[in-house]
């Protein structure tokens, strides 16, 4: 997976932060929200932060809350309005949380908080029963532009990323992504058994996903959504295809609003030591997650251009009412 | 033969020291809290689902595998002892064996149980091992009209089993289906029922609805009536074990116990009552001792306690294979493998095998640890029941609460929690059963997110339910299921009226 | 609470069914008043207000079955119940929900409930109950928040520990 010279380099800086740490680490006791219930993925992302900064002595003590509900809407209320310039507390959040605040016409959005960085994210995939006589991402295109109808997507739930990434296909190819007959599952287990069992014409999900039975033959993939090919993974992106659809699912780390440009460096730096860190980097090797590490201005660049994307495109499929 | 490779695997994961501590906990947790009047091994997974919050799903399976045999057995314990079945699989056992409890036979009516539970556990895990994966085959067939249709089945087979009135069980049901619509829906993510309030938008949690109505209720309903009559306790007297003459009337009941529960808890809509109650008349008809029923007959424990044990392991047939909770035990289940993002289905066989076969030997390790465990500790389990009225339900109330409270500590949850127990109470005192109110919410959703994407998939068509083979025939079955019981009401009827 | 006469006099109108099924006609009313509010969204099969009739319609049905056995006085009898112990468990309940909403945690708003349960089933030592109370609670705090690290609300008795 990870080249060796790149460990090596994790571990010598991971030493030499080791030597400069101690000064900072005496201060530092965060506390991270995740808001989901525990054992999703932003509870798991919030954990693994909590491991690596205490294992890499970059804060001295983290304690990791839940509050669940609704995609996030409930957790990020209460941190707007409860963290409220509290310079010890960050909050875990992703690509899901965009389009759950704007479907529940969440009354405090993403704009309301501090950006840190952006941790991880995953590429997605488009998916065919091996049966299936589409060949490539052209052939799926064809097909929709036949008969949208009778092309049915399966993956995760309403508004999430797979349904996000289904308009956007349809979008770009030029068909009405209102008409899109997109059929969301509560589990990837379930979609999985619907596409196998050939119920549906193609489903859409993270790589991770599907790999397994991508390898095995029992799945084609069509594309995956990534700029250029995964390296070691045999798959063409959709863009080298022609259609020019490129997407992934991040998570990424917020603070509270009303915090001082010290307290959010502060906040800035740990979580750059923290990525830096060995103890991050073999996480993200045991969870299978990609680094997707982006920080300061061109993070909340990008967090204000997904927020955009994602509203309009949940306008064009009738999800969020302009 | 892969079978056997692959279970050989399963024990290796689930005799691991570690795990068969899980199992001994779990068995344990299970049985302590099964034991306490009016919980049964839903509730009692039910309670201790957070305490399997931070184990990996490995160590939760086999923990899960422990506490449903304890809690199990647990219940069969108070319909023994003080005629309370914690559930309605029990009922049958209570028929005999408080008889006998009463007749200061406890001891030999614990140790049948236990020992009954133990001989129908193996040979039904047994079964579990190897007919599930030939029943994966069948399951990865099942598209969602399928299941829309077996949902059916499910609604009215559970439905009918509860309580004497259709009209209270439909009732009860429905208000279960209105629970089951709060919160974002699933296919188009709009909010149903939450006016407004951001907790109700991931809906009612099936541990606050059952913690609330079962335990709560229960606790409300038994202090709102103290003062008609004091709950007795009968302690166990005479001789504690089974004698030879005991031993020889119960193997047969086992055997035939396990032969009603297995093959009807497998089916998805079999349930624990009904091979329970046919067991018992099996027994009740060819035993050699026709005078003692109804006076405290050892057959009548016997065989419907092997038969719900066995019921209960047909029950996981298919939860792992089609990701169907047949019994509110299976759906806590099946609530637990959702906490770890795992789905129970065709393809849990194929993605976690490691998971599945370790819960297959796991099961025969809790049966094992079940007798080690409770066999010596008969005693002790009614010294708990001695345990003065108040603090019993005091205690209870504590416990019960808690695992809300560690679950979701918002004004919000517990408010919803205490509601429900209001509810719980008032169906108790009006004579409503508790049961298919849970029923309805775990299985609505379910139903309607089906229906809902057969429809999708086939442009709005509704023949696909009839187009599919298999859901064509389940929709039958249920159609039947339904009209039966006013139809043979009718006839009855019909009957009087002439004579 | 109402203490209804049994035997003969069960045969009359039963008040408490006239209030079921009122209340699960009111239920039935609600859930299509909610419906109506969904946008209708869904490009193919069934959208999500379709569920929510069918069910208004079935609870609309069994209100009227309700109505009719109420009339009838088909329901079953019912012994008096003490509206007291109901309202101190209750009480309990609310004191808990407070407690844990001003955040004054787990092992004063568990002990709390467990008094009045206590006092609801005909206890009334209050000082020895709290005492029982406070050292369980304090115990199952200890067991589940420490040693299965399971994240109870925590108060200012909490912190001491």
């Amino acid at each position: 997976m990870m080249p060796f010279h790149t460990r090596l380099f994790g571990a010598v800086v991971a030493l030499t932060l080791a030597a400069t740490a101690p000064a900072l680490s005496q201060q530092l006791e965060l506390k991270i929200m995740a808001p989901a219930a525990p054992g999703g993925g932003w509870d798991q992302t919030a954990r693994a932060m909590q491991q690596a900064l205490v294992a890499a002595k970059i804060a001295r003590s983290i304690q990791v809350t839940n509050v669940a509900g609704a995609g996030g809407s409930v957790g990020i209320a209460q941190f707007v309005n409860g963290a409220k310039g509290d310079g010890n507390q960050m909050m875990v959040n992703g690509f899901v949380m965009v389009g759950a605040l704007a479907m529940n016409k969440s009354p405090v959005t993403l704009e309301q908080v501090t950006p840190i960085a952006r941790l991880t994210e995953e590429i997605q995939v488009i998916v065919v029963p091996a049966n299936s006589p589409l060949k490539t991402a052209q052939d799926l295109a064809a097909a929709v532009k036949a008969d949208i109808a009778k092309v049915t997507f399966a993956g995760g739930s309403a508004g999430g990323v797979d349904h996000v990434m289904a308009a956007l296909f349809a979008g770009t190819i030029g068909a009405d992504a209102k008409k899109i007959n997109y059929i969301p599952f509560s589990g990837g287990g379930e979609s999985l058994a619907a596409i196998l069992g050939g119920k549906v014409t193609a489903g859409i999900s993270g790589m991770s996903e599907y790999e397994g039975q991508i390898k095995s033959g029992k799945l084609r993939a069509l594309g995956v959504t990534s700029e250029k090919r995964i390296p070691g993974v045999d798959i063409p992106t959709f863009k080298e295809q022609g259609i020019d659809l490129v997407l992934a699912n991040w998570r990424s780390v917020v603070a509270p609003p009303g915090i001082t440009p010290e307290q959010r460096k502060t906040l800035s730096d740990a979580v750059e030591k923290m990525v830096k860190s060995d103890a991050w980097k073999d996480i993200l090797k045991q969870k299978g997650w990609d680094d997707a590490y982006l920080s300061g201005d061109a993070f909340a660049d990008f967090l204000k251009k997904e927020t955009i994307r994602v509203t309009d495109v949940l306008k064009s499929v009738g999800l969020v009412k302009s | 033969m892969e079978t056997f490779a692959a279970l050989a695997h399963g024990m290796a994961v689930a005799v691991q020291p570690m795990n068969l501590l899980y199992a001994l906990i779990g068995v344990f947790l299970g049985t302590a809290v099964g034991v306490l009047p009016g919980i049964g091994p839903a509730l009692t997974v039910a309670l201790l689902l957070p305490v399997t919050y931070k184990l990996d799903p490995g160590g939760s399976l086999i923990m899960f595998a422990g506490i449903y045999y304890g809690g199990m057995y647990g219940g069969s314990t108070t319909a023994i002892l003080i005629n309370t079945p914690g559930e309605s699989a029990s009922m049958a056992t209570a028929l005999e064996g408080n008889k006998m409890a009463k007749a200061g036979r406890g001891g030999p009516a614990l140790a049948t149980s236990a020992i009954g539970s133990f001989v129908a556990g193996t040979i039904a895990t047994i079964g579990l091992a190897f007919l599930a994966p030939w029943l994966v085959d069948f399951a990865v067939r099942f598209g969602p009209e399928d299941y829309f249709a077996l949902m059916c089945v499910a609604f009215v087979t559970v439905s009918a089993t509860f309580g004497d009135s259709p009209i209270r069980g439909l009732t009860s049901l429905f208000v279960g289906l209105t629970l089951g619509l709060i919160g974002i829906d699933k296919l188009t993510g709009q909010a149903r029922l939450a006016f407004g309030i951001p907790e109700l938008l991931d809906g009612v949690e099936v541990t606050t609805l059952a913690v609330g109505l079962f335990a709560l209720g229960e606790a409300l309903y038994v202090a709102s009536r103290r003062h008609h009559a004091e709950e007795k306790i009968e302690p166990v007297r005479g001789s504690l074990w089974m004698t030879k003459e005991d031993w020889k009337r119960s193997w047969k009941p086992w055997l035939r116990g396990t032969m009603f529960g297995f093959p009807i808890g497998a089916l998805p809509a079999g349930g624990a009552e009904i091979p329970t109650f046919l067991s018992y008349s099996t027994e009740k008809r060819l035993t050699k001792h026709p005078e003692e029923f109804g006076k405290g007959a050892i057959e009548g424990v016997a065989g419907p306690e092997a038969a719900n044990n066995a019921s209960a392991a047909g029950t996981l047939v298919p939860l792992l294979t089609l990701g169907l909770p047949t019994s509110a035990t299976a759906a806590m289940m099946l609530a637990g493998f959702q906490q770890y993002g795992l789905n129970p289905g065709p393809l849990l066989f194929a993605e976690r095998p490691d998971l599945v076969w370790g819960l297959i030997a796991s099961l025969f390790i809790a049966n094992v640890m079940l007798l080690v465990l409770n066999l010596p500790l008969v005693g002790l389990w009614v010294k708990l029941l001695a345990i003065p009225q108040p603090w019993l339900y005091a205690g209870i109330l504590v416990f019960a609460t808690m695992g809300t409270i560690a679950a979701k500590p918002s004004v919000v949850e517990l408010s919803m929690l205490a509601g429900f127990g209001v509810l719980g109470f008032l169906m108790r005192r009006f004579d409503f059963p508790i049961a298919p109110v849970v029923v309805g919410l775990i299985l609505g959703p379910i139903a309607e997110s089906q229906l809902r994407r057969a429809l999708a998939i086939s442009l709005g068509d509704p023949l696909v339910l009839l187009q599919s083979s298999m859901s064509a025939t389940l929709l039958g079955i249920a159609l039947i299921a339904l009209l039966a019981p006013f139809v043979l009401k009718g006839l009855g009827r019909f009957k009087a009226s002439e004579d | 609470m109402t203490d209804l006469p049994q035997g003969e006099a069960s045969r009359r109108i039963d008040r408490a069914g006239l209030v079921i099924a009122a209340a699960l006609a009111v239920l039935a009313g609600v859930l299509v008043w909610d419906a109506r509010q969904l946008a209708t969204t869904t490009m193919y099969g069934m959208g999500p207000e379709a569920m929510p009739v069918v069910v208004a319609v079935g609870l609309g049905i069994l209100a009227i079955a309700n109505l009719i056995d109420a009339l009838r006085g088909n329901l079953p009898p019912r012994e008096s119940a003490d509206p007291r112990a109901v309202l101190l468990i209750l009480g309990g309940l609310v004191l808990l929900i407070a407690i844990i909403g001003l955040g004054g945690g787990f092992i004063l708003a568990t002990s709390a409930l467990f008094v009045t349960t206590s006092a609801a089933f005909g206890r009334r030592a209050i000082l020895a109950d709290s005492a029982i109370a406070l050292v369980m609670s304090t115990l199952i705090y200890l067991a589940f928040d420490r040693l299965l690290t399971l994240s109870l609300p925590t108060g200012p008795l909490e912190r001491l520990l």
